[in-house]
C-alpha cells in the first residue's frame, strides 16, 4: 500500500492538529431519523485528513459510542459485530482499567456517570472567536434538525507561557512526543517514531494498528464491524478526562526532592525527570541523564530517537518511568517486537485554568481542587489489545518490566504500602531512591470508548445505508 | 536438555484420565471440580508437602484445531498434566509428597488410569506409577533459581524488610542508619523461616482483556 485515501479519513484520526483551543461536545440522539438528518448536515463540515494549504480557523470531527449507534438504529448484525469492549463501553471495563477507588464512576462528572453520551463532536480552533463561531453553528444545527441534545461540553486548550502556546501539561511536563508513524499516513517522520528494525533503523507501523480495514502488525485485519465498507478507514478512540492534583504533585516533588540526592532544586528537577523519563522541558532522560538539553528537545531527529536496551538496569531512565512503561521500545528484548502491537496514538490537550507558578506559595489543597487536568484521547485499531493492555499491564502493574506490583507513579491508582523505585548507580549525583506513601496525582473524571468512522461510513450513517448483508 | 536445573528438579507428568462412559460425572470433570476447590494458600497440599517451588495441575482434554494451515489432530486420551519445580531429586521429592499428603494425591490421581489401588500409601507402587508417567522437562518456571524453597522464601522476606528499611531511612543521618541496620540484621536473623504460600499478594486484576 502506497498512500491512504486521506479525504475519506477524518483528519483527527490521522494527525494531531496542533490547534490551541478545543471544545468537545457530548450529544444525545433523541430520535434516529432526526439524528440522521443532523449527520447529513454535519457531513460536509467534517475535517478530513487531506493536507492543508492553509490551516483552517477551526476543525470539526465526530465519533460515536456504541449506545449512539444503537440509538441510530443500526442493524443488529452490525451492532453485535463490534469488538466486545467497545460494545460494553469504558465504564463496564473499569475493573480491567483499574478505574476503582478514586477513579470509580461515582467520582466522575455527571455527564459520564449517566450513560447518555451518544456522540463526541470535537471543535479544534485557532482562536476563541473561531471556536465560538463553530460552536454557535453547531447549536443552530442542533436546533434546526432537532437531531440531538447537547448534554455537556468540555473545553480544553494549550497552555500559554510568555504569550506562546506550548505542549506543556499542568504538572509542568512538555507532552505529546513520540506518536507512532503508520504506513501510508503522510506526515514528516521522525526517527524513533515507528517500529525498530534490525540494524537500528525505524519503519512505520502497519496501517492496521491504527485504521480498520488494513493489515496490522500480525498481517491480520483488525476486529471490525460489518460491513467492511462501514469499518474501513475508521478507528477507535478512548476519551478519558484525567484530573491533575497539581498541589499534591508539587508537594510530593518538594518533599521527596529534599531526600533525593543532594536535596537541592536541581535534584528536585532530576526526580521529576526520573518519574517520567523526560525532563520537564522534554529532554529524554535516556539521552541526557544529568541535565535537560534544549538542543535535543528542539531537534525532531533526536527527541524521540532513543532505546533502552543498553540501559536494562534503568540507571539512566528508570525501568518504571512513565514513557518507558508506556513504550518500552527494545527494553523487553526481541529487537523491540513485543511492543509493535501495543502502540497508541495520543491526541490529548490540557483543560482548566493554568496553575500559578511553582515559586508562588499556594495552598496545595486549593490547587488540587481546581478543575484542571488533561483530556486524554488515544486512537487505536483495538481498544483491548492496545490501550487496555497498556493501561492494565504496563501502567497498573509491573511484571513485564520485572517490577512486580509497582505501578506508574504519575498516573497509577495507588493504594497503601506501595512504593516506586528509581534505579541509580554508585555516584553521588545519581543515587537509587524509593518513593513511598504514594499519593494519587491523577484522578479519572469520566470518559468512554468511541468509534471514529470514515467519511464514507458517516455518509452511510446519515443516509441509513449500513447494510451488513 | 534435562529435567534438572542446578539443584532444582522439573517434574512433568502426563497421566491419562480414566475414560468411563458409565461414570457420571466423568472422571475429568471430577478432577476439575476437585482442583477448582484446592486452596492456593498455606493449607494447599503442595505448600504442606516439602520442597515445592511451584506446582500446576491442568486437565488437558484435547488439542484444539485452530484452522488451516495446521492439520487436525486429537489426543488418544484426556490427560492430567502435573508440573512441579522442586528441590532435590525426583524420587525423594515424590516420596516426600506420598508421606505428607497421601490423601490429597489419591483424591486427584484416583481418577487416572493405572494409579495404584492402594494409593500413595503404597510408596513403591506410587513411585513406579509416577515415574512411568514422567516426560522430560525442558523449561522451568522463570523465577526459579538455584536456591531451595526455604532459601527463596527467606530471601523474599528479607528483601521486603530491607526495601521498607531503605524507604523509611533515606536521607537520615549515617549514625542512625548504622544503628538501625544493626537492629534490622538482628531482627532478620531471629525470625523463623516463612511458611510456604503464607505471603498472599492480593492483585485485583480482572480478566477479559487481551492479557491472559
Amino acid at each position: 500500500m502506497s498512500k491512504l485515501n486521506a479525504s475519506d479519513i477524518q483528519g483527527f484520526s490521522l494527525r494531531g492538529y496542533n490547534l490551541p483551543f478545543a471544545r468537545f461536545l457530548f450529544l444525545h440522539f433523541t430520535n434516529a431519523e432526526k439524528g440522521r438528518l443532523l449527520l447529513t448536515r454535519l457531513l460536509p463540515l467534517i475535517t478530513t485528513g487531506q493536507l492543508w494549504d492553509k490551516k483552517p480557523d477551526a476543525t470539526l470531527n465526530i465519533a460515536f459510542t456504541h449506545r449512539g449507534l444503537v440509538a441510530l438504529e443500526l442493524p443488529l448484525a452490525t451492532l453485535i459485530s463490534f469488538p466486545p469492549e467497545f460494545q460494553l463501553g469504558m465504564k463496564a471495563r473499569g475493573t480491567i482499567l483499574g478505574d476503582v477507588g478514586l477513579n470509580a464512576p461515582d467520582h466522575w462528572d455527571k455527564v459520564w456517570r449517566e450513560d447518555h453520551v451518544h456522540v463526541w463532536l470535537a471543535i479544534n480552533a485557532q482562536s476563541p472567536e473561531a471556536l465560538t463561531t463553530c460552536f454557535t453553528q453547531m447549536q443552530t444545527l442542533l436546533e434546526e434538525t432537532g437531531g440531538a441534545t447537547l448534554l455537556d461540553f468540555q473545553d480544553a486548550g494549550a497552555i500559554p507561557i510568555d504569550g506562546q502556546f506550548t505542549t506543556k501539561e499542568h504538572f509542568g511536563y512538555t507532552d505529546g512526543f513520540g506518536n507512532p508513524d503508520y504506513l501510508g499516513v503522510c506526515r514528516d517522520t521522525q526517527p524513533g517514531q515507528g517500529k525498530l528494525m534490525p540494524g537500528g533503523t525505524w519503519a512505520p507501523l502497519a496501517t492496521g494498528e491504527l485504521l480498520l480495514g488494513y493489515a496490522d502488525e500480525a498481517g491480520e485485519l483488525p476486529v471490525a464491524p460489518v460491513p467492511h465498507l462501514f469499518a474501513s478507514n475508521g478507528t477507535f478512540m478512548v476519551y478519558r478526562k484525567l484530573h491533575e492534583n497539581v498541589g499534591t504533585f508539587r508537594e510530593f516533588l518538594n518533599e521527596s526532592g529534599k531526600r533525593y540526592g543532594t536535596g537541592d532544586d536541581k535534584t528536585k528537577e532530576k526526580l521529576a525527570a526520573k518519574i517520567v523519563g523526560r525532563w520537564r522541558d522534554g529532554t529524554p532522560v535516556e539521552l541526557s541523564p544529568d541535565a535537560p538539553d534544549a538542543a535535543i528537545v528542539n531537534d525532531p531527529n533526536r527527541n524521540v530517537d532513543f532505546m533502552f536496551g543498553q540501559d536494562l538496569a534503568g540507571t539512566r531512565c528508570p525501568v518504571g518511568a512513565h514513557i518507558r512503561r508506556t513504550n518500552p521500545r527494545d527494553a523487553f528484548g526481541f529487537d523491540g517486537r513485543l511492543v509493535h502491537r501495543r502502540r497508541i496514538s495520543r491526541r490529548g490537550l490540557p483543560y482548566g485554568p493554568v496553575a500559578p507558578p511553582e515559586d508562588q506559595p499556594v495552598d496545595p489543597r486549593e490547587l488540587d481542587q481546581a478543575d484542571r487536568g488533561i483530556v486524554f484521547m488515544a486512537l487505536n485499531a483495538s481498544l483491548s489489545r492496545q490501550f487496555e493492555f497498556v493501561q492494565q499491564q504496563w501502567i497498573s502493574y509491573g511484571n513485564d518490566a520485572h517490577l512486580g506490583n509497582e505501578k506508574d507513579l504519575l498516573i497509577g491508582h495507588h493504594g497503601e504500602g506501595e512504593r516506586f523505585g528509581i534505579q541509580g548507580d554508585t555516584t553521588a549525583a545519581n543515587p537509587p531512591f524509593f518513593c513511598s506513601n504514594l499519593p494519587n496525582f491523577v484522578e479519572l473524571r469520566g470518559g468512554d470508548y468511541f468509534f471514529i468512522p470514515s467519511i464514507t461510513a458517516l455518509g452511510m450513517l446519515a443516509m441509513n445505508l449500513v447494510d451488513p448483508r | 536438555m534435562s529435567s534438572k536445573s542446578g539443584n532444582v528438579y522439573g517434574l512433568t507428568l502426563l497421566c491419562p484420565i480414566i475414560d468411563d462412559p458409565g461414570a457420571i460425572p466423568s472422571h475429568d470433570l471430577q478432577i476439575r471440580a476437585h482442583l477448582a476447590k484446592l486452596s492456593l494458600g498455606p493449607d494447599s497440599p503442595f505448600a504442606v508437602a516439602p520442597g515445592t517451588h511451584l506446582a500446576r495441575l491442568v486437565v488437558l482434554d484435547d488439542v484444539i484445531y485452530v484452522g488451516a494451515p495446521s492439520c487436525e489432530e486429537h489426543l488418544n486420551s484426556k490427560y492430567l498434566v502435573f508440573e512441579s519445580n522442586c528441590d532435590g531429586d525426583r524420587d525423594s521429592y515424590l516420596t516426600g509428597l506420598a508421606r505428607k499428603i497421601p490423601d490429597a494425591l489419591d483424591a486427584i490421581w484416583s481418577h487416572c488410569v493405572g494409579y495404584p489401588d492402594d494409593g500413595a500409601r503404597n510408596i513403591p507402587a506410587f513411585l513406579q506409577y509416577m515415574k512411568r508417567c514422567e516426560i522430560e522437562t525442558t523449561f522451568f518456571f522463570a523465577p526459579v533459581n538455584d536456591k531451595t524453597r526455604t532459601q527463596t522464601l527467606v530471601a523474599l522476606r528479607n528483601k521486603a524488610y530491607i526495601a521498607h528499611f531503605i524507604a523509611s531511612h533515606q536521607g537520615k543521618p549515617p549514625a542512625e542508619i548504622q544503628r538501625n541496620i544493626g537492629a534490622l540484621y538482628a531482627r532478620l536473623k531471629s525470625l523463623p523461616d516463612p511458611e510456604p504460600a503464607a505471603i498472599q499478594v492480593s492483585r485485583k486484576m480482572a480478566t477479559g482483556g487481551r492479557n491472559e
